[in-house]
């Protein structure tokens, strides 16, 4: 059995690693930055400060662009010569990474590390972390535009959200479905302030931000819509199949074909495009699903 | 004479494979050192200077301690297997089979999942003697559960399959744990499941080193006891050997040795089983020289294998145990289909 699991491990690992391969076009540059932290990386591209950015972790990958970078690999799961490999000046992170052999030995190593002060858990310290990385990259003006159309963007989902009569339940499935198992988010994660702002409230409630379930409690928490985010979606392909999947099946999503696909990048951090991406998911999960 | 000659011969050329394997360990990965790197970084490291570049500092830090870790793990699961394949008296027994290594994987979890919960009182040994007390209860159990009352010797069927069922308890164990496990924790126990000796570090080369050179010290003094029991407990006997007392000593050993080893690298698979085998073609089943060479090899083996494992998919890492089970398995399945699985 451990084989087999070594075997489809091993398959895994080479047909995910296509990003692996990607070559460094900035084998020139003095300043090297790898950046593990997929909310960084996002609002140091919306800053323009992209510049000296030579490889990111696996989960960021918005803006596009960013992956045609070189990339270290999942971000609990790095290996030192992956990182080493990208030859860094300074390594940007969220205190998110490990294993904790692997910071460890980067410390021993005396890389550089950089964690920014403010943690963008919510609009104000999302507005105070842009200021800080546009601050540290010289572009305070364009963190400032940043922040004034985030701020606008709120105001306007605010004021949408007043207008709709029912608090929806929402249901947002992580990853798809592994052997019955779905892994969902809960009350206590980013993506739970989104669905809030965005009218509706989460189905699950737990101390963790994620939390595995079985078919059954799925089914108890009779979502009125589900989300599934972009790998579990694709994975599944259409919403026919989801609504067949044993939980899913005979929820009220189910019956009103109110299961819809989101990017998980618009989901799970906050980040200058909070503001449009709540207005996004007013429109998809307020919108009608009888087709 | 010629025969002799040549048994003689092997132990040096083995020991000048190591050495380049070791070599070819610390010079290459996603970032190559170059040898005047190596060399100015021990020069500078007796200097006890500090004025490091980065890639001395990789040398000195992670890709050192990384090469003897791979020698002294190589070593403990070759001989580890020697010393079962000899308790057992059985050719196609190593420590992943048996139950050794998930056993003492199981302990370490206990360990993180348990220190961390309760605060123990914890000290760099913690983890090793943890790691031992798991290895030696399910290796107990399978030995116990294997013998065979009527010939005292394990029948390979129940020996398979009771490894497989203990194997899998344990396993069930850790899985278990690394289910109630929070977080951080939780990282730590899912690696074992295939071994990576990417958290070496020269605390881990320390207790792994002492542990592997003193226990191998010590089967090398039974070695020719354990040549008198491959022939029959009864002929043994009759040879003057304590014959419980020594399958007892053998058991110690091999489960301090395994353990300490899997504690800080996780289940590596094969080693135990492929390297004695090889060895005993080249020099015959005489456990003097078995132990020795298989330390060696074992050594060499775990090194190449770590240097495929951080160059396949660079610059990411596989586990090493893929890189075992793909070279193992096929001489697993060879040994199973020879009609006689004995010596």
């Amino acid at each position: 059995m451990k084989y087999l699991l070594n075997f489809v491990i091993l398959v895994a690992t080479i047909t995910s690693c296509n990003r692996f391969s990607n070559k460094d076009e900035k084998m020139n540059q003095h300043v090297r930055i790898v950046c593990i932290a997929k909310q960084y990386s996002e609002i140091i591209y919306a800053l323009g400060a992209e510049e000296n950015i030579v490889a990111v972790d696996v989960s960021s990958n918005y803006p596009e662009e960013l992956k045609k970078l070189p990339t270290v690999g999942y971000h609990r799961a790095l290996s030192t010569e992956g990182i080493l490999a990208a030859k860094p000046t300074l390594i940007l992170h969220d205190n998110n990474i490990g294993p904790e052999h692997v910071v460890k030995q980067l410390e021993a190593l005396k890389i550089p590390m950089k964690v920014f002060e403010n943690k963008g858990s919510d609009i104000d310290s999302t507005k105070l972390l842009i200021s800080e990385i546009g601050a540290y990259f010289n572009k305070q003006e364009r963190a400032k535009e940043l922040c004034k159309k985030l701020d606008s963007n709120m105001a306007q989902a605010i004021e949408n959200a007043k207008q709709y009569t029912d608090t929806l339940k929402v249901l947002v499935i992580h990853f798809g479905q592994a052997s019955n198992i779905y892994l969902v988010m809960t009350k206590n994660s980013i993506a739970a302030k989104m669905i809030e702002w965005a009218g509706g409230k989460m189905a699950v409630d737990d101390e963790k931000g994620m939390k595995q379930l079985s078919a059954e409690v799925v089914a108890a928490s009779d979502p009125d819509v589900i989300l599934l985010t972009d790998f579990g979606y694709d994975r599944l392909g259409v919403p026919e199949k989801i609504k067949e999947l044993p939980g899913v099946a005979g929820t009220k999503a189910a019956k009103a074909n109110r299961i819809y696909r989101v990017e998980e990048h618009d989901l799970v951090y906050l980040g200058p495009r909070t503001g449009e991406n709540v207005l996004l998911l007013q429109k998809l999960i307020h919108q009608d699903g009888t087709r | 004479m010629e025969q002799g000659r040549s048994k003689e011969l092997i132990f040096p050329l083995l020991l000048s494979i190591l050495t380049g394997s070791i070599i070819l360990s610390v010079r290459y990965g996603a970032i190559n050192i170059s040898v005047d790197e190596i060399l100015s970084s021990l020069v500078k490291y007796f200097l006890a200077s500090d004025d490091m570049s980065l890639n001395e500092r990789i040398f000195m830090n992670i890709r050192l301690p990384r090469a003897l870790l791979c020698v002294f793990v190589g070593a403990s699961l070759a001989v580890g297997g020697v010393l079962m394949q000899a308790l057992f008296r059985n050719p196609i027994v190593e420590p992943g089979l048996v139950g050794t290594s998930s056993g003492a994987a199981f302990g370490a979890a206990l360990y993180f999942v348990l220190g961390g919960t309760f605060k123990f009182n914890t000290n760099e040994w913690t983890l090793p003697i943890a790691a031992s007390v798991g290895a030696m209860l399910s290796t107990y159990l399978v030995f116990i559960l294997s013998n065979s009352k009527e010939t005292g010797r394990s029948s390979i069927i129940l020996l398979l399959l009771t490894g497989i069922a203990i194997n899998a308890l344990f396993m069930s164990g850790v899985g278990f744990l690394s289910y109630i496990a929070r977080d951080p924790q939780a990282r730590s126990i899912t690696f074992w499941g295939m071994g990576t000796l990417s958290g070496a570090n020269w605390h881990s080369v320390g207790i792994v080193g002492f542990s592997t050179v003193t226990c191998i010290l010590i089967a090398l003094r039974f070695s020719n006891q354990l040549n008198a029991l491959m022939l029959g407990e009864n002929e043994a006997m009759l040879l003057g050997i304590n014959i419980s007392r020594l399958k007892l000593l053998t058991l110690s050993v091999n489960v301090v040795m395994i353990s300490a080893a899997t504690a800080f690298v996780g289940v590596i698979s094969f080693v135990g089983l492929v390297v004695p085998h090889l060895m005993r073609l080249i020099n015959g089943s005489d456990n003097r020289y078995l132990i020795r060479n298989s330390a060696i090899a074992g050594g060499i083996l775990l090194s190449l294998a770590d240097v495929l494992a951080r160059m396949i998919v660079r610059p990411a890492e596989l586990p090493i145990g893929i890189v075992t089970s793909v070279v193992g398995v096929p001489i697993f399945i060879l040994l199973l289909r020879r009609k006689n699985y004995f010596f």
